[in-house]
């Protein structure tokens, strides 16, 4: 009867929508339980090896004393480890990835092939977290096409396998890795200012600017901004300031009319730097947290706005993120290559569950502009490195950061090889420069050199 | 004695087999000590003593009541197991407490004629309920306290009386009234205006976790009466109360008491030792169960509070894996679903059984659904899965009303006037 | 281990399951046979349909709730209701229709339903019979 058979169908209708819940429920927890265990007390983590199938990281099962002493110490606080003393490392943020877990085959403590293959070169990271000496610093380099992080190396460092029990006698910075936080860059956030001033005149008219530098430079609200050449460049063009990294000219060319502020600020922000105190935001390489760059831009005839922009004092920006902007020099398209850390991902079985693959940023300038800059640097490397690091045709920008309100000077190197079989893209940072004789490009030519063998 | 002999025979065998399996399987888990003894003994004497009885009620259909007694020694078997064996004695008293009142439930509701004359006096029991809630419980909850670690929750008892008078027959629809230029039918009147006051309490007594239920009651006896319309109800006019429906339902929620938009808006895992304790631990647990569980006695979750209860699912899933815990979701769905297999004969009885229906998958809806995270958690009980005494008894009672359309009768209530008319009739002709 | 017996005890729930299924649709066919026992086999037949009784209240109007439709403007949407009473008598109600009810062609608010009694509702014409047609 029909008035039954209305009632049968409300009943239908709740079963079905209740299964229906089930269904989605079901399909939910089958697709997070591997995120539900990384909360659980109980973890089976597989390896961590490197493109080379060199082990990174030892996992639950095995306590690294069959490796050689220090042996991971060049990684410790990029790769880290689930103790919960690093949060911002790779296998405390993949830890849903390398658990032995499966729904279907439960948390497999013995024998399980979850593991995470990482794009990381270990000799060659190796080789030059070596050739830093007893100073401390970072390095970083990557696959400019293919955004495989290829290097990266933070000093002091930790093997992670010697545990924690000293935890109190660490040195400051060792369980970070210093390639993702924002330091005071120095001159090399120059490129960034050439990059802007190209946005808002063209090339045609910056390259027509020519300021004299007397070794130092008087702004109109008084501040006076120092040359490290204190007899003077005398008069420049921007090539040629770029080249002798001259302080006076920059500061001239952010105080020019033709440089409105409204202008810096968007292109600044469209670089990706948080303007002014903006809440910051990060990069995400495979869950690693990456700072983004940050900058005070108020007045451009103020001494703050002159200095951050010459890349001294409120500017800071992360050693990944000035090395990303060469990737987009580079390119030639003004668009960054994003880093990855992970090539693939196996799981429980040993099945390759996910694969890491190449993702560019939007356009942050023009292709033009692109060219131009890449010009610039490589003339600058031409003319000033090719004897330090020969046998590579690179474009660079070399930065010296004042720090501690300038007690101490950090030395800082980013640049790419133009090459399109070896895409190198680079930046190293160097503390403290004048505490040992390493200088970045001593550590640059390590570098290439470990990574083109 | 029976209709079909050969298919309760088969019942009975079958029913016993399912918990056998479950009993072996904790047996071979945590071996057979004295506890072990007592819940096997428990669990096949319950079985039997029921297969014994329940003959003896002359029913068109057992089938329900075989599921009851499935499910509830399933949920024996289980609530003894948590964390190890120990005969879960207070859930097994509640569980023939719940097939007591499924009797009680059955005896009351086979008439529906019957039922219907009596629906002034639940109008009364819901009343009556509802002013002892306001007055009794402790000060804005949802129990009452009676001392010796024993309380109960009024409201649970209105749900059985509130599905009743939901329930309505078609003669019941076709009495029209004309009030203002509406045809309006009484009982639909005050049905509307008890389930406001049910609501209103319900959110004075912050049990919103039983509100749903009482709205998936009303919706079911709602969409059972609109489709006898005198005036037109156009489905424009049926959208639009919808949509003001689900206006409410957001405004209520940004409205809400602090306490229950701080479950709705946050999220567990970010607080896992506070406010998400309970669901991001049965999260884990289900994860660590997977399909096949950890076995019996192997789980963690009864370190849990309220393990047995409001995260029963995730204990379950643990223990005896995701898969069984389905299909013991899947027995309870069963049990609602019997009327389609075979249908009620009368209208009273179909939207009684419809009410009952929504009563329960929307109870089972906010436990599962809530304790894994997907809609805010409540603190509602699966029906028979979950311990507790009022649950146990209110849920036995609805099913008894389930089982009772299964097996109506028929006995007339004013035969007298039948007999006076047609005498009428027979001299026109 | 833990999954074989997981799985028997799934099924053996399963089976136990299916059983009780099986069990119920055993109890719907001879509770379908009770239920026409105590309404005498009575069905309603039309020109062309025969409307099974299957359940106590029975509504006959054009109105696409109606569990007996007439799709004929004559009826009115809710014209009549069949309703059967414990002993398996049914009896015919007017509910408010415009054209009224016809039982054997008298006008009738009421009525108790014999064998063979003809239903007029507005043009359309029902008889009220046993089960199998006149042939039974």
């Amino acid at each position: 009867m029909k008035s039954i058979r209305r009632c049968q169908f409300l009943i239908s209708l709740f079963i079905v929508l209740f299964i229906a819940g089930m269904a989605a429920l079901v399909i939910k927890i089958h697709r997070e339980a591997k995120f539900y265990m990384t909360h659980s007390g109980t973890m089976s983590l597989g390896r961590v090896y490197d493109r080379h199938g060199d082990v990174l990281y030892t996992g639950t099962d095995d306590d690294g004393s069959s490796y050689p002493d220090n042996y991971f110490i060049d990684v410790g606080s990029l790769i880290g480890d689930d103790s919960g003393q690093m949060e911002n490392t790779l296998v405390a943020r993949n830890t849903d990835k390398l658990n032995n877990y499966s729904f279907t085959a439960g948390l497999v403590r013995e024998g399980g092939k979850a593991a995470i293959y990482t794009t990381l070169d270990h000799e060659a990271n190796r080789k030059v977290y070596d050739a830093f000496g007893s100073q401390k610093g970072c390095a970083v380099a990557y696959n400019y096409k293919t955004g495989e992080l290829l290097v990266c190396t933070s000093l002091p460092n930790i093997d992670v396998t010697k545990g924690y029990d000293d935890i109190a006698n660490f040195e400051s910075g060792t369980l970070i890795s210093k390639v993702m936080y924002g330091t005071v860059p120095g001159s090399t956030q120059k490129v960034s200012t050439v990059i802007t001033a190209l946005e808002i005149m063209g090339a045609d008219r910056l390259f027509a600017k020519r300021y004299t530098c007397e070794g130092h430079y008087t702004n109109k609200t008084g501040g006076v901004i120092d040359c490290h050449n204190i007899y003077g460049h005398g008069e420049q063009d921007i090539q040629q300031a770029l080249e002798n990294s001259c302080n006076p000219f920059f500061a001239q060319l952010v105080a020019d009319s033709d440089m409105p502020l409204n202008k810096i600020k968007k292109i600044y922000g469209k670089l990706g730097y948080a303007i002014n105190g903006e809440e910051m935001e990060y990069f995400d390489i495979d869950g690693i947290q990456c700072e983004r760059a940050s900058t005070t831009l108020e007045d451009t005839d103020d001494f703050r706005t002159q200095w951050g922009c010459i890349g001294q004092g409120d500017t800071l920006v992360s050693p990944m993120q000035l090395m990303m902007w060469q990737s987009a020099v580079a390119n030639g398209t003004g668009r960054m290559t994003m880093p990855h850390l992970i090539a693939k991902v196996t799981d429980v079985y040993g099945d390759v569950c996910e694969r890491g693959h190449t993702e560019f940023s939007e356009q942050l300038f023009t292709d033009d502009n692109a060219a131009c800059v890449r010009q610039m640097m490589l003339t600058n490397g031409a003319n000033h490195y090719s004897e330090l690091i020969p046998g590579y045709s690179l474009g660079v920008k070399s930065g010296t950061a004042q720090v501690d309100e300038g007690a101490k000077e950090n030395s800082l190197l980013v640049g790419f090889v133009d090459d399109e079989d070896f895409p190198i893209a680079f930046c190293i940072l160097i503390e403290d420069k004048d505490s040992g004789s390493v200088k970045t490009d001593q550590i640059a030519k390590t570098l290439l050199d470990a990574l083109s063998e | 004695m029976v209709n079909n002999p050969i298919a309760y025979l088969f019942s009975c065998i079958f029913v016993l087999g399912a918990h056998i399996a479950m009993l072996a399987n904790v047996m071979l888990s945590d071996g057979s000590g004295g506890s072990f003894v007592l819940l096997a003994a428990g669990v096949i004497g319950l079985d039997l003593v029921c297969f014994t009885v329940m003959p003896f009620f002359r029913q068109q259909s057992y089938t329900i009541d075989f599921m009851l007694i499935l499910v509830l020694n399933m949920s024996v078997i289980m609530q003894s197991c948590f964390g190890g064996v120990g005969f879960a004695v207070k859930h097994w008293i509640t569980c023939i407490v719940a097939l007591g009142a499924c009797r009680v439930g059955y005896l009351l509701c086979r008439d529906h004629k019957w039922l219907e004359m009596q629906k002034k006096y639940y109008y009364i029991g819901i009343g009556v309920l509802m002013l002892i809630t306001v007055l009794f419980t402790g000060s804005r909850s949802m129990w009452i306290n009676l001392g010796e670690n024993t309380s109960i929750q009024p409201s649970e008892f209105i749900k059985p009386l509130f599905v009743l008078a939901c329930a309505t027959s078609v003669t019941e629809q076709q009495k029209r009234h004309r009030i203002l230029g509406f045809n309006v039918v009484y009982d639909n009147l005050a049905l509307f205006g008890l389930t406001a006051a049910i609501c209103l309490m319900q959110w004075w007594c912050r049990d919103l976790g039983s509100l749903p239920t009482f709205v998936g009651i009303y919706a079911a006896g709602f969409l059972l009466r609109i489709c006898y319309p005198k005036t037109k109800f156009s489905k424009k006019s049926l959208v639009g109360a919808g949509l003001a429906l689900a206006l409410a339902a957001v405004l209520a929620v940004f409205f809400a008491p602090e306490y229950v938009r701080e479950r709705i808006f946050s999220d567990i895992w970010s607080d896992t030792s506070g406010n998400g304790y309970q669901q991001s631990k049965a999260l884990i647990a289900i994860a660590e169960g997977g399909w096949f569980g950890k076995g019996p006695t192997n789980g963690f979750l009864h370190e849990v509070f309220a393990h047995e209860n409001d995260i029963v699912f995730a204990t379950i899933c643990e223990e005896w894996g995701l898969l069984f815990a389905l299909m013991t979701v899947l027995a309870l769905i069963m049990m609602v679903a019997v009327p389609l297999i075979s249908p009620p004969r009368s209208y009273f009885h179909a939207t009684m059984s419809a009410c009952v229906c929504a009563a329960f998958t929307v109870q089972m809806a906010l436990n599962i659904f809530g304790s894994c995270n997907m809609i805010p958690f409540t603190g509602v009980t699966i029906p028979f899965i979950s311990s507790g005494g009022s649950s146990m008894l209110v849920s036995g009672l609805m099913i008894g009303m389930l089982s009772a359309c299964q097996s109506p009768v028929f006995r007339d209530p004013e035969p007298f006037r039948f007999n006076a008319e047609a005498p009428k009739r027979r001299r026109r002709a | 281990m833990d999954i074989v017996l997981c799985a028997v005890s799934a099924a053996a729930l399963d089976i136990c399951l299916l059983v009780l299924i099986i069990a119920a649709y055993r109890e719907k066919h001879s509770e379908k046979k009770s239920w026409n026992k105590l309404i005498h086999h009575m069905e309603l037949a039309g020109p062309d349909t025969v409307y099974e009784l299957g359940c106590d209240e029975i509504l006959i109007g054009r109105h696409a709730s109606a569990d007996i439709r007439l799709p004929d403007l004559s009826v009115s949407r809710y014209h009549a209701m069949l309703t059967v009473n414990a002993s398996g008598i049914w009896t015919i109600t007017d509910i408010g229709s415009k054209s009224g009810l016809f039982v054997n062609g008298n006008l009738v608010k009421k009525a108790v339903l014999r064998e063979n009694d003809i239903i007029g509702l507005g043009n359309r014409r029902l008889v009220f019979r046993r089960r199998g047609g006149n042939g039974q």
